[in-house]
């Protein structure tokens, strides 16, 4: 076991009366076995702050007039933006993998008369929803539409 | 039993030790024997001091769940065939360390108390009108929750677990959805007080691990989250329907 769990980690409120030994985390957690990959799902969130500030900026910029759009669009252009760009592209496919895998059975199993389909039609709507919205807005950026 | 495989075991005895440390035994084994086996062949023949849980021998009274070469296992389960020739047998994480590989349940217990797993009914049926009746599809709908052996396997693979004390848990979690599931049950809205209030569902970032190391596929996670769905309804709803003590 690697680290140290939070010290009081299933502690009981009234202590027993053997001295314990502090809890210890599980031993893969946080960089090896599945836990890797729930680790990585966390630290996407830094990207999507970073990417946040990118999209503030390109706004900021389009209500300082066209000079200063034209500039940003030009620094966009810089490779560390595109790698960046890149990096971002390949975190939502992945965090939108996993919450796809995950989000069906995650469904209440009633909510009054109503139950969820199956988890195929779910998985199948999820993933159909997906590559509509991202094909239309593709279509929509790239002038085929609008 | 030719061949041979070690064991890194983790010893603490409160009496003596400051903190944990790991003993290593090197014993015959034969590959149809279990980690359990291995265990209490240590006891019995090399060192009697070695404290474990265990009790059935069959993945069924949870009592031999420890973490097997990292992994939160129950120790009957697979076969030392499966594993190499070193095999490491610590204490369940994310619990305190009573005495070698056991460890603290009153904390689970409180837990597990708290999320009310009785059924509530708000006014009890008299005797004469008989038993509650319930479909199969009614049943159908909690079953998977109620095959729960209170193992704590997925107390010990949470991450949450071992960062957030208050946290109610998976199993507890999963055990409280299952009797808001159930027909007979009337006490739904208690139960996500509870799930609303200082250990909360929504403390669960979904890591899954409770699903994936579950030996009898209650898929907690599964629970836990859609608990975290009706507990939201449940305080949504409160504003629009008047409850029964209120």
């Amino acid at each position: 076991m690697a680290r140290a769990a939070h010290p009081d980690a299933m502690k009981p409120k009234t202590p027993g009366r053997t001295r314990t030994a502090p809890p210890m985390a599980p031993g893969e957690f946080p960089f090896a076995g599945r836990y890797r990959a729930y680790t990585l799902f966390d630290w996407t969130g830094i990207i999507y702050l970073l990417l946040g500030f990118v999209a503030l900026r390109v706004v900021w910029a389009l209500g300082d007039g066209e000079s200063a759009w034209l500039a940003v669009q030009g620094q966009l252009e810089n490779p560390l933006y595109l790698a960046f760009h890149l990096l971002s592209l390949v975190s939502v496919i992945f965090v939108g993998v996993r919450f796809f895998r995950l989000f069906p059975k995650a469904q209440p199993a009633r909510i009054g008369p109503l139950k969820p389909p199956p988890q195929l039609v779910i998985h199948v709507a999820l993933y159909a929803a997906w590559i509509g919205v991202a094909g239309g807005l593709a279509l929509v950026l790239a002038g085929g539409i609008f | 039993m030719s061949e041979k495989k070690t064991f890194r075991i983790t010893r603490f005895d409160p009496d003596q030790d400051e903190a944990p440390r790991t003993q290593t035994y090197e014993i015959p084994v034969d590959p149809d024997w279990k980690v359990l086996d291995a265990l209490n062949f240590i006891k019995d023949e090399i060192d009697g001091s070695l404290s474990h849980r265990w009790s059935c021998r069959m993945a069924v009274c949870g009592s031999c769940g420890m973490m097997v070469d990292g992994k939160p296992t129950l120790t009957c389960k697979k076969p030392l065939s499966e594993y190499g020739s070193e095999i490491s047998v610590e204490p369940l994480a994310n619990f305190p360390i009573v005495r070698d590989l056991v460890v603290e349940l009153d904390g689970f217990m409180e837990k597990f108390e708290s999320v009310k797993p009785w059924i509530i009914r708000a006014k009890e049926r008299a005797v004469e009108e008989g038993t509650h009746r319930q479909s199969p599809a009614e049943l159908e709908e909690f079953k998977q929750f109620s095959m729960c052996i209170n193992c704590m396997l997925c107390y010990s693979a949470c991450p949450v677990v071992a960062n957030e004390p208050e946290f109610l848990g998976p199993a507890a979690i999963a055990l409280g959805h299952r009797y808001n599931m159930d027909s007979r049950d009337e006490g739904a809205h208690e139960r996500n007080e509870v799930f609303r209030g200082e250990g909360t569902v929504f403390s669960c970032s979904y890591a899954n691990e409770c699903s994936e190391v579950c030996p009898k596929h209650v898929d907690p996670a599964a629970a836990v989250n859609q608990a975290k769905i009706n507990a939201v309804l449940d305080w949504a709803t409160g504003f629009v329907v008047t409850r029964g003590k209120e």
